[in-house]
């Protein structure tokens, strides 16, 4: 039978906590249509991923894992997800910073941010065949010497 | 030479790459060109560093001293030290031209970091650190990927971000479940602890790790970014992605399902019924596309496929099929990517006849892609084939898939060279410039080597393929006896 005590520890709420926010995130980057809103979405799946791995890493009732001298705590929390979450953090940022600059060149080269719209013009470029019913092989001469 | 050197292989192209743009500001030219030297000096390096291997001389290398599964290590064996070589051999190939209004120097900076990144990953001893060389490698791409002044290159490169950022959240979600299950991420530790894996926690681990790094190596639902990023970024950077940057994320899932997953079925089926999906809608995909760049862009998207699937090939000779499959698409696709531009639209009737030295090489390279003997791809396909009849079951599907894709790739392939050979074209108007018939042609000679020296080269493979499947003893390198380096 599950007992709500030993359930809801505080490790397994983290764990909880990081899911929910991946999933919100991933919800609005299939969701969202504006750029902006998609990135903060992003920024939202990565925060929960941070969050899971410092999960990871968390040991009930520990200390701090940083060597004091005199002082020594009966557990420390695991450091590693620490080190790994800043990296993390870091390499988010950057491609956030480039996601960013690239939009400042979209809104002037589109003056739009709404995805759907620029995907829409995408995927119009000539040459997919996607848009045809059938495999379409050009046509011969006639359509050359008239552009 | 020591076994320190391997450092250099990532140390190098880094500090070139903070060098440039200081030196691109007093002298473009000066920057642009010793960049270039830079990179010709690694392929060398990786050389001298394979003939040391081979003597044994070579250990796992512990960075700042501290032992594995505690520190760093980068393992260099002859499967890192083939991507190493063709990461930087393929990339002095398509260095970028000398450009009037890049005058800093962008693309040569952004080139040396995509050398560093990829050789780190090639290199990396463990999850983690491959995950940061991946994201390195991810973010010079997307930057790589975003070409100048073009709408659509923004767009598609911006869309190719937000996935595959996404991946890469979801490739740490399944890093992070690979530490809670053993709390180690070195390797060969990992491997030590592979039936912790065998579990619903492990296998979704694997699941979130193929999806999130499967994005640069095309795998099939996370790769609508390939025909966008392709059809509007140049022509040498789609071959770049296509052709070695795809084998960087495919080096990532070898270690994963050599390492880790070997003994879990469930994750061999996975890759393989991603491949054979990847393979069948690319395929068609490239069929029914209209231009050559699309039409590449797609195609690759099938081979990867196969090459997916050849990661779940059981055995020393499964693994000989997978890299003559991936060599051969990495020196084939740069070279047919080179024409996408000279080969485009209107300009691309006659295109044969006005230029005929790159009629010959779409030729062979198309004959080599599609498996007509002699040429490499034969032998590549002919491998996998073999392979696949010997494992039997749903590879048999497989085959009968590859088989009826050869005719599309042929049918595909062949529209396009008729058409540049048609006398309807209009008389002296577009055909592959002076610069991409160059690149295509050092392709091509890439090819021939491959096809003169296929004895050797089979046989380095075979040693190749003997050593990724041999965990204990990569275990063994790792934890026992690697060399120390002090700080």
């Amino acid at each position: 039978m599950l007992n709500l005590e030993t359930l809801l520890t505080t490790g397994n709420l983290l764990y909880a906590g990081a899911t929910t926010l991946i999933l919100i995130g991933i919800a609005g980057m299939v969701l969202q249509r504006h750029l902006l809103r998609i990135l903060l979405a992003l920024t939202l799946v990565e925060a929960g991923v941070n969050l899971f791995l410092i999960a990871a890493g968390f040991r009930p009732n520990a200390a701090a894992p940083i060597a004091v001298a005199g002082q020594f705590p009966a557990s420390m929390v695991d450091p590693i997800p620490q080190a790994l979450v800043l990296t993390a953090i870091v390499i988010g940022v950057g491609v956030l910073a480039l996601a960013l600059a690239l939009a400042l060149q979209l809104q002037r080269h589109y003056g739009t941010l709404d995805m759907a719209a620029i995907a829409a013009r995408l995927h119009a470029a000539p040459g997919r065949g996607s848009s045809s019913g059938l495999p379409v092989e050009p046509s011969h001469s006639g359509k050359e010497s008239a552009s | 030479m020591t076994a320190e050197a391997t450092v250099l292989l990532i140390v190098l192209p880094l500090f070139g790459a903070f060098l440039l743009p200081t030196i691109g500001r007093i002298n473009a030219s000066a920057a642009h060109w010793s960049g270039a030297l830079l990179l010709a000096l690694l392929p060398l390096l990786a050389i001298e560093l394979w003939n040391l291997h081979s003597a044994g001389a070579l250990p796992p290398l512990a960075l700042g001293g501290y032992l594995a599964p505690l520190g760093i290590v980068l393992y260099p064996d002859r499967l890192s030290l083939t991507l190493v070589l063709a990461l930087t051999l393929g990339s002095l190939l398509l260095w970028p031209r000398l450009h009037q209004n890049d005058a800093t120097g962008r693309q040569a900076t952004l080139m040396l970091l995509l050398v560093a990144g990829g050789n780190g990953l090639a290199l990396a001893g463990d999850l983690f650190n491959a995950f940061v060389f991946y994201e390195l490698v991810a973010v010079t791409s997307y930057a790589l990927a975003a070409k100048l002044g073009s709408g659509d290159g923004y767009a598609a490169a911006l869309r190719f971000l937000i996935l595959s950022a996404l991946g890469s959240a979801l490739g740490l979600l399944g890093i992070a479940l690979i530490y809670t299950l053993t709390g180690t991420l070195n390797f060969a530790h990992l491997a030590q602890h592979a039936a912790a894996f065998n579990s619903p926690l492990g296998i979704t681990a694997f699941v979130l790790m193929v999806l999130g790094f499967g994005v640069k190596a095309e795998l099939f639902p996370v790769n609508s970014w390939v025909p966008e990023v392709y059809g509007a970024t140049s022509h040498r950077i789609a071959g770049l992605l296509a052709g070695i940057v795809s084998k960087l994320a495919l080096l990532l899932l070898l270690r994963l399902i050599t390492l880790l997953y070997s003994d879990v079925e469930v994750a061999g089926w996975l890759l393989f019924t991603l491949g054979l999906l990847g393979l069948i809608s690319g395929e068609l995909a490239a069929w029914r596309a209209t231009d050559l760049r699309h039409t590449l862009a797609y195609s690759s998207i099938g081979q990867l496929g196969v090459m997916v699937m050849a990661l779940s090939l059981p055995g020393e000779s499964g693994m000989v099929a997978l890299l003559a499959l991936a060599l051969h698409h990495l020196v084939v696709k740069p070279g047919l990517f080179l024409f996408s531009d000279g080969w485009h639209g209107t300009s691309l009737a006659g295109a044969a006849r006005r230029g005929p030295w790159g009629g010959v090489l779409f030729l062979l390279f198309a004959l080599s892609l599609i498996g007509v003997p002699p040429l490499p791809g034969f032998w590549a396909k002919l491998l996998f084939i073999r392979e696949a009849l010997a494992a039997g079951g749903p590879w048999l599907l497989a085959i009968a898939i590859i088989l009826t894709a050869t005719v599309l790739e042929t049918a595909y392939l062949f529209r396009f060279l008729r058409r540049a050979y048609s006398r309807h074209g209009s008389a002296g108007y577009g055909a592959i410039g002076p610069d991409a018939a160059l690149r295509a042609s050092a392709f091509g000679a890439t090819l021939v080597v491959g096809l003169l020296l296929l004895n050797p080269l089979t046989e380095l493979l075979q040693q190749t393929a003997a050593e990724i499947i041999d965990t204990p003893s990569y275990i063994a390198r790792v934890l026992d006896v690697p060399v120390e380096v002090t700080p």
